[in-house]
């Protein structure tokens, strides 16, 4: 063992004043792993599953030391951890929340007893440096059960109207922390759901926790780990009794996830990659930055690589320091108490190699120190700077743990360069000064942004990401509502037609006819598509009749098409900034002056609905109650935000609610009227813009709403195309510059919704056909559309003279 | 002591472009003490450095001739000699940096080191320790009185009304705080100042010294203190020229620390000579 490896003598020491070895006995890991003799299976049910006949393969530390075998999981062993959970779910979410914070109180306590354990264990199997896992993700697991714990026993005043999802499934990368499933089966498990984790081969410590749980007694089957090969991971995701997937891992392995789960039965929870971002400015405390950098990216805290972007009149300085610094980081074995740095096995170092060769090779700088173990698997710390900004290493994830460098002007700029990836994960500024710093935070699009900090984390504060970062989150209330669906509802069903061709959905339009002259007594109706703020004639220049209840023609309306999407989707981004610039207070007066043209329109409205068969009474009623709608968001979003208290920071944490961007909206048939404002409302009071396709049975109700909106609204706000639903479904779901949709049709539509997501990784809702209540309140206005029709950023904003 | 600072042009530029996150800096600190520990005979080598850093100090009102001895030959002997044999060190001629004392003392010290044979540098703190409100004159006397009676570096408590007012004064080393105060040493506060003598250092050319004082009173505490050194400023610091531990009751317990790493056991109090 490293602690009687023969050292140079104390006169030695005394001249160098080296650093010496910090060594941590890890014999009660081994002692752990003993009882197991040495060979891990799965934790199922309360109990050890050791099924016969399985492969096995060998639980390694990083190094080299072969520590136990762990038996791979297969899709009968995945079937038995899901029917115990779904046994567990009924006894676990009937009891009272403040049952279930009892239990998680005493999981923390018992993690408090047994802490060196779990410590020791994570440590020596992952590497990572026992200092990072003992001083912070130990004690975070116990505050995140705590916190949850509260969480669950306000649960029946707090969060009425919603209940537990079910059986979660959960899908952990091949380096993780324990911590990454504590964060998502603590808010799971504390409001009534029941886990099934599939860990990847040979992570012992999901596997001590879930045995911990288990011997807590009442409640075996809440908690199940299996480990197993990624194989299996379409296996438990298509398991019929799992209601969500929620998955961390790879960009590329998530995004085929999405396809493969659209129209499947769960639901499915992204949180992708590992980078990132810190912004260096010309006011920042460069050394604290340079602090931060080494919390981001050399500390063993943060999973993955940092990109660094440095305002250029500091460049020089910022670099010196970094340098300078990086000549004092430590690495060796993980289980030693003074490294800053540990190994992470054979892969991520090949990993690392692989992308500072090709940076290299395609012009980078590349700049390493520190005191490290020359052989593998330890790789120094890494800087590169001087990469071509279009070299494709500048595009791919920055591994661990490397830093990418590079300069930016000014502030604009730098929000320029930041938002212009597709990741969305995290990002720290550092400014002294506060205009710029809250400047740079707010336009920021990312999940979480720290001030003059990088890093920290605590259990009230939602944790999640925008873009291809995945749009799941952890920790805070937003957290809980990832494994909460509105009381009530249907269950979600399977709505996968298998013979779906993706390829040709809604690829061709089918050809409409004139189908003689318009009549009625109404007046005509508009015609066009209202896009950028006026009505524009389709680029097919053709146009599909619309009939009344009584089958007569109703009107023409225009058949919108690919070219007419684009332009609606390019008109509702140029109006954004702009709109989300708006204060809510503004956004709501522009809601209210909606609302009443729509109360001096509602004669024609609701003759038109009465022309498609609704009694005149019903039709006014539908009138004013999309005014009302119309008006209730607008008060609404008044009262978005909040700030948290997070203890042991000196200052708030903002949890800001911000618009996702242009929202596409595919409406429902029915309730031509009110589905549309419903939608419409919420949308535009959180501050996106909308591209919205009427409903196909009667989209004139729509564009008589459009007149009105073209005198109220600005240009580009809300635009409505019509036309062939899947045709224009398609337009928009396989649209990469569209930041949400939702999708009220069809299942044959919404397996294609969720199928072309994948693509910008886009958050959709998709009715699966189901129908919806719209003139209810729960379904029509209810909180869920306003939890979808924003998304969060935490800010952190810690204060000091 | 190194060779003076040799000044340079007042730069006020240099202290306004200056930024300080407090709450990072706090950080830091925190950090600095969880991420490096030394243990075994790396802590034995490094407690017998810190011994090498420490300005033994007294600095009572009630001081005589007779503590003032004791103290002078605790700076000489600051280990007890079997201990130092034990671990090899015996001949590495471990003394205290130097030993501080009041004006009126350095010729108690001055006479107890030559008798004890060592060329131990008397520090001695003047110019109006410890609040350093008096007037410049007398301020100047009272320097050149130490200096007149033997003592080789002087710790001047700058007058803080001017720096307050932005009037900055120069020094060869800079000290966190006298110890009178009620917060003294503390790692925040170090942190900055390490920068800053970094920051001087890139500038001029000139390694500026850095003495924390007060409060450091557990071996582990001297040795959180190395390590910070040697984190923010790097080894070339960690060297008596540029580095000192003002300190008093500091050393029995480094010596306490040395005893139980050679014998395995802890001391009694009778086991280690008084200072």
């Amino acid at each position: 063992m490293a602690a009687t490896r023969a050292g140079p003598r104390a006169r030695e020491i005394f001249t160098s004043l080296e650093y010496g070895p910090v060594p941590e006995s890890h014999a009660c890991a081994l002692a752990w792993l003993d009882t197991q003799d040495r060979c891990l299976g799965h934790y199922v049910n309360g109990k050890w599953l050791k099924p016969e006949h399985r492969n096995s393969v060998p639980c390694q530390d990083p190094i080299t030391e072969n520590l136990a075998s762990c038996l791979q999981a297969q899709a009968e062993d995945v079937a038995a951890a899901v029917e115990a959970a779904r046994m567990a779910f009924k006894g676990w979410s009937a009891h009272p929340g403040v049952v279930r914070a009892q239990h998680l109180t005493r999981l923390a306590e018992v993690i408090q007893k047994h802490q060196r354990l779990l410590w020791t264990l994570e440590s020596l199997v992952t590497g990572r440096a026992v200092r990072e896992v003992r001083d912070g993700d130990v004690q975070l697991a116990q505050q995140l059960l705590h916190y949850h714990a509260i969480q669950a026993s306000t649960q029946e005043e707090a969060l009425a109207g919603w209940e537990p999802m079910g059986v979660i499934g959960l899908i952990l990368p091949p380096t993780f922390s324990f911590l990454e499933m504590m964060w998502r089966i603590c808010p799971a498990l504390a409001v009534g759901c029941t886990v099934v984790a599939l860990v990847p081969p040979a992570s012992p410590a999901p596997l001590l926790l879930a045995q911990l749980a288990g011997e807590l007694g009442p409640f075996p089957g809440i908690l199940n780990v299996l480990s197993g090969p990624a194989s299996l991971v379409p296996i438990l995701a298509s398991q019929p009794g799992i209601r969500k997937v929620a998955f961390c891992g790879a960009p590329e392995e998530g995004r085929a996830l999405r396809r493969s789960l659209a129209g499947e039965c769960a639901e499915l929870g992204l949180a992708l990659g590992t980078e990132s971002l810190l912004l260096l400015t010309d006011t920042a405390d460069v050394d604290s930055a340079v602090e931060g950098v080494v919390d981001a990216a050399w500390s063993d805290r943060g999973p993955g690589g940092l990109r660094l972007l440095i305002q250029e009149s500091v460049w020089d300085e910022a670099m010196r320091r970094l340098q300078e610094r990086m000549g004092r980081l430590r690495s060796g074995r993980g289980l030693d108490g003074a490294v800053d740095m540990g190994a992470r096995g054979a892969a991520a170092c090949d990993l690392v190699q692989r992308f500072v060769r090709e940076a290299q090779s395609q012009g980078a700088q590349v700049f390493q120190a520190g005191d490290v173990p020359s052989e593998r698997p330890f790789y120094p710390p890494t800087l590169v700077s001087n990469l071509p900004p279009a070299s494709p290493c500048a595009q791919v994830e920055v591994p661990w743990p490397v830093v990418v460098a590079s300069p930016f002007r000014t502030a604009k700029e730098a929000l320029l360069v930041a938002n212009g990836t597709p990741r969305g994960g995290s990002a720290s500024v550092w400014s002294e000064r506060l205009g710029q710093a809250l400047e740079l935070g707010y336009g920021l699009q990312v999940g979480t942004v720290w001030i003059n900090a990088h890093g920290l984390r605590d259990p009230s504060v939602p944790t999640g990401g925008c873009k291809e970062s995945g749009c799941s989150w952890h920790g805070g209330p937003d957290g809980l509502y990832e494994y909460l669906r509105p009381s009530g509802t249907p269950a979600r069903l399977s709505c996968l037609s298998k013979n779906l061709n993706y390829d040709t959905f809604g690829l061709a339009v089918p050809s409409t006819l004139p189908a003689g002259p318009e009549i009625g007594p109404s007046p005509a109706p508009p015609y066009g598509l209202f896009v950028g703020g006026r009505f524009q004639a389709p680029g097919a220049r053709s146009s599909r009749p619309i009939r009344d209840s009584s089958g007569n023609l109703h009107g023409y309306v225009a058949e919108g098409g690919a070219k007419d999407i684009r332009g609606a989707v390019e008109a509702a981004h140029q109006a954004f900034p702009g709109w989300a610039g708006q204060s809510p207070g503004a956004r709501a007066a522009l809601l209210w002056a909606l609302a009443a043209a729509l109360e001096r329109r509602k004669s024609t409205l609701a003759s038109r609905l009465e022309r498609q068969g609704a009694e005149l009474k019903a039709a006014e009623a539908e009138v004013e109650l999309s005014a009302r709608r119309l008006r209730a968001w607008g008060a609404r979003v008044q009262a978005q935000g909040h700030t948290l208290q997070v203890a042991g920071l000196r200052g708030p944490v903002l949890r800001l609610r911000e618009p996702l961007g242009v929202l596409a909206v595919v409406c429902p048939d029915e309730w031509p009227l009110l589905a549309f404002v419903s939608l419409l409302a919420p949308a535009l009071a959180y501050g996106n813009t909308v591209v919205m396709v009427p409903s196909a049975a009667c989209p004139l109700l729509a564009l008589e709403v459009c007149q009105d909106m073209a005198t109220v609204f600005p240009a580009g706000l809300a635009n409505v195309v019509t036309g062939d639903r899947d045709h224009l479904t398609r337009c928009l779901a396989l649209h990469q510059d569209v930041q949400a949709m939702w999708y009220f049709g069809s299942a044959q539509g919404s397996q294609f919704v969720e199928w072309a997501s994948a693509g910008n990784l886009k958050p959709v809702w998709a009715s699966r056909g189901c129908p919806r209540a719209w003139d209810q309140e729960a379904e029509g206005a209810g909180p869920e559309l306003g939890l979808r029709v924003a998304r969060t950023k935490a800010l952190w904003l810690p204060m000091g003279d | 002591m190194s060779a003076h600072n040799r000044g340079t042009e007042l730069d006020l530029s240099w202290i306004s472009k200056i930024q300080v996150n407090h709450p990072a800096v706090l950080r830091r600190a925190e950090q600095i003490q969880a991420r490096r520990t030394v243990k075994k005979e790396w802590q034995a080598a490094w407690l017998l450095k810190a011994v090498t850093f420490i300005d033994l100090t007294t600095l009572s009102g009630d001081d005589t001739s007779s503590n003032i001895q004791r103290l002078c030959y605790k700076a000489k002997y600051p280990i007890r000699e079997d201990l130092l044999k034990a671990l090899n060190m015996h001949d590495k001629g471990i003394t205290t940096a130097a030993v501080c004392v009041y004006p009126a003392r350095v010729c108690d010290a001055v006479k107890a080191l030559k008798a004890a044979g060592c060329n131990i540098p008397v520090a001695s703190v003047a110019a109006g320790f410890p609040a350093g409100q008096t007037h410049l004159k007398t301020r100047l006397e009272e320097i050149r009185l130490a200096v007149e009676d033997g003592a080789t570096e002087i710790d001047v408590v700058i007058n803080r009304s001017l720096v307050l007012t932005g009037q900055w004064e120069g020094s060869d080393f800079i000290k966190t705080s006298t110890g009178k105060e009620t917060v003294n040493a503390t790692f925040p506060v170090a942190i900055v100042m390490l920068r800053a003598i970094r920051d001087f250092f890139w500038k001029t050319g000139n390694k500026i010294g850095f003495k924390p004082a007060g409060g450091i009173r557990s071996a582990k505490d001297s040795l959180a203190w190395l390590s910070l050194v040697k984190e923010e400023l790097g080894d070339e610091w960690l060297k008596p020229e540029l580095f000192r531990i003002g300190a008093s009751t500091l050393l029995s317990d480094i010596e306490r620390q040395i005893y139980h790493h050679v014998t395995g056991r802890y001391a009694a109090y009778h086991d280690l000579p008084m200072s």
